[in-house]
């Protein structure tokens, strides 16, 4: 119990990382790799339930959260290369 | 087997500490991504090798090592492209930005 509370606390503390990168990240990338930290964490969450109530289901929630974080990223990073392609082939 | 387990969950986390402090740290948006994406998959990956060898040691079962296997299949193929992607908007947004401002 002791050591599921300490992995708790020190992905919680990861996670901080990633949501100030979220909020403060200077250019929409940073922004795109705290999502990116934070949906993985949110996997492992997700296994941590599994293991605590010994239920399957949260295993199937963890491949949904790992592929729709996955679409996620390929989705923000096309629109970013769309937009700086765009802004490029303006200025010059 | 405890004993494995409970190291494979420390090391998992530690390297997600490491990737969070790589995200707070690094001076730009590629390091970042580097950071970021390598250390979060190796640390997901551990993870799920603790819970296989906690499936096995408690016997729960086969849906354990299949769904379990699933998502390591998922993430060792999901991941390294999303780092591909990620790596690549932050060559073009960076460049894009350094014709403009010049």
């Amino acid at each position: 119990m002791s050591l599921l509370m300490i992995i708790a606390v020190l992905l919680g503390i990861s996670s901080l990382a990633g949501i100030y990168r979220l909020v403060m990240g200077p250019s929409l990338t940073d922004r795109v790799i705290g999502l990116d930290l934070l949906f993985a964490i949110a996997v492992a969450y997700c296994l941590m339930a599994a293991w605590v109530s010994e239920r399957t289901v949260y295993l199937d929630v963890a491949i949904g959260i790992a592929l729709t974080g996955f679409v996620a990223t390929l989705a923000w990073s096309n629109f970013i290369q769309m937009q700086s392609n765009h802004h490029s082939g303006n200025s010059s | 087997m405890t004993m494995i387990i409970s190291i494979l969950l420390i090391v998992s986390v530690v390297v997600m500490l490491i990737a969070a402090t790589g995200i707070l740290r690094l001076p730009n948006a590629l390091a970042r991504q580097h950071a970021a994406t390598k250390a979060a998959t190796l640390s997901v990956s551990l993870f799920v090798f603790g819970l296989i060898f906690q499936a096995i040691h408690h016997e729960w079962g086969w849906e354990w090592l299949v769904r379990l296997g699933v998502l390591l299949l998922v993430l060792l193929i999901t991941l390294p492209l999303a780092a591909h992607a990620l790596g690549r908007s932050a060559v073009i947004e960076g460049t894009s930005k350094a014709q403009k401002s010049s």
